[in-house]
């Protein structure tokens, strides 16, 4: 017993000493604040260097937030999630948004990472421009799934697919990686949307926060989509009965 | 006669090396290991307070640290304080966490006693006492000095365990339940053994006492 303490003791003396006040609520190093003043309680947090997360390998990197960058988007940033308000903030376990750059989970790009066991959302303010507001909704949905997986079974929406139909074992363990809006949807509103129910879950909310019209529109044309939205809104209603959709 | 011997340009600058060096390790080996020596404590006895019942004294090397309470904000947490402070438990308990400039934390009764220290699971102690709910609150700051119930990763995990700030720390504002400030002596805590490459301390430094103004 003695020997495990004390290597476990000399490992930890090779350990680096990040502690600051946010990192005993986030978990995540070198970040700094940037803004508290937001009427639905968000932390918007910045990454004053880069830094490394990881349950297991640190396999989460994100670079420092470059201040005129940050100064540029933000304002497009809070609009997005000004669209929730407090309390269903508070259901979903989301408080801080951590505002980086150029975010890889294992080195594959990434627009989003959630964890709403810290409460806390990574958003790579560098992600592609077309897609950037939705991304933010996708992923805010994800801290919804994580929260609520009850209300998401996986095994009812893969029934509305048609039988034929397979996901991917995991969101990156397939090329369908593509986010534009496939016109010829039949069942699904992107390429990555067949990744996996999850990322069909999440790619459906993140058209009913901004395009809602347009989602409309396909609605009527294609019935699985529909059947879709209806569980996904009826789940979300369940979580917060005064919850707007877009 | 005795001839006077005028000193050369490199004796004078020799002396001169000497004295600075004398200096410099009067500095590292007297100086700079007495931590104490420019902190100033305060006796609780010779300051008036407006509630003294609500006032608490930690007493630590460097002297003492004048605590008033909020049985106001946070009465649940508040009294769980106040009866472990009565009964003695937080006398040579450990500051087991502490980040310079940032945070101190003690209060593990079942892994930070002085005669029974276990660095493989100090944080992780309980009283014995049960844990309680969490009393968040939106208004009070968390500031330099606010003292605060340390808890897991869940809310009302709160048990023993107190963490003292040393810097402002505005997003513990409605995370953590508020149990008093430091009114007097927070610099006492900069003295307290910290570890620059980990949170938890080796060979840490003990709470001396921890009193009640008023029994």
């Amino acid at each position: 017993m003695k020997i495990f303490v004390a290597v476990l003791l000399l490992i930890s003396s090779f350990s680096t000493l990040y502690a600051n006040t946010i990192f005993y609520l986030t978990k995540i190093p070198n970040l700094e604040i940037y803004d508290l003043n937001s009427s639905n309680n968000i932390k918007y947090l910045t990454a004053e260097k880069a830094f490394r997360v990881g349950f297991r390998e640190n396999n989460v990197q994100c670079d420092k937030t470059d201040k005129n960058n940050i100064k540029k988007k933000f304002d497009l940033i809070k609009k997005n999630f000004d669209i929730y308000d407090k309390n269903f903030l508070k259901k979903i376990n989301l408080k801080y948004v951590v505002l980086c750059e150029d975010l890889k989970v294992a080195e594959i790009k990434t627009a989003g990472v959630p964890n709403h066991k810290v409460k806390t959302l990574i958003v790579d303010i560098n992600f592609d421009k077309r897609y950037f507001e939705r991304s933010i909704h996708h992923e805010i949905f994800h801290m919804i799934d994580d929260s609520y997986k009850e209300l998401f079974s996986y095994e009812k929406w893969e029934k509305f697919n048609t039988p034929k139909f397979k996901y991917a074992e995991c969101s990156t363990c397939t090329n369908k990686l593509d986010l534009s809006l496939n016109n010829e949807s039949r069942g699904f509103l992107t390429e990555y949307s067949m990744s996996t129910a999850s990322e069909d879950m999440a790619e459906i909310f993140s058209f009913l926060m901004t395009d809602s019209e347009n989602l409309d529109k396909i609605l009527l044309k294609d019935t699985i989509l529909n059947k879709k939205t209806l569980f996904l809104k009826s789940a979300i209603l369940k979580i917060d009965n005064n919850f707007k959709f877009n | 006669m005795i001839e006077k011997v005028k000193q050369t340009t490199s004796e004078k600058l020799l002396l001169a090396v000497f004295i600075i060096l004398g200096i410099v390790a009067f500095y590292i080996f007297l100086i700079l290991p007495q931590k104490c020596l420019f902190i100033k404590s305060y006796d609780p006895q010779e300051i008036r307070f407006d509630n003294p019942e609500n006032i608490a004294v930690l007493n630590v090397n460097c002297g003492n640290v004048i605590i008033k309470l909020y049985p106001d904000i946070s009465p649940k947490s508040v009294e769980r304080f106040r009866m472990l402070i009565n009964s003695g438990k937080y006398n040579n308990i450990a500051f087991h966490r502490v980040v310079k400039n940032v945070i101190v934390q003690a209060g593990d009764l079942e892994f930070g006693r002085k005669d029974n220290l276990n660095y493989l699971y100090i944080g992780t102690g309980k009283s014995g006492f049960g844990t309680i709910k969490s009393e968040l609150n939106d208004e009070i700051e968390f500031r330099a000095g606010t003292v605060g119930m340390a808890r897991t990763n869940k809310l009302n995990t709160e048990d023993s365990q107190f963490f003292i700030l040393l810097e402002d720390a505005p997003l513990f504002k409605g995370e953590y339940t508020p149990i008093g400030q430091v009114v007097y002596g927070l610099e006492v805590l900069d003295t307290i053994a910290d570890d620059y490459k980990r949170e938890y301390v080796l060979r840490p430094d003990f709470i001396n006492s921890f009193k009640l103004l008023i029994d």
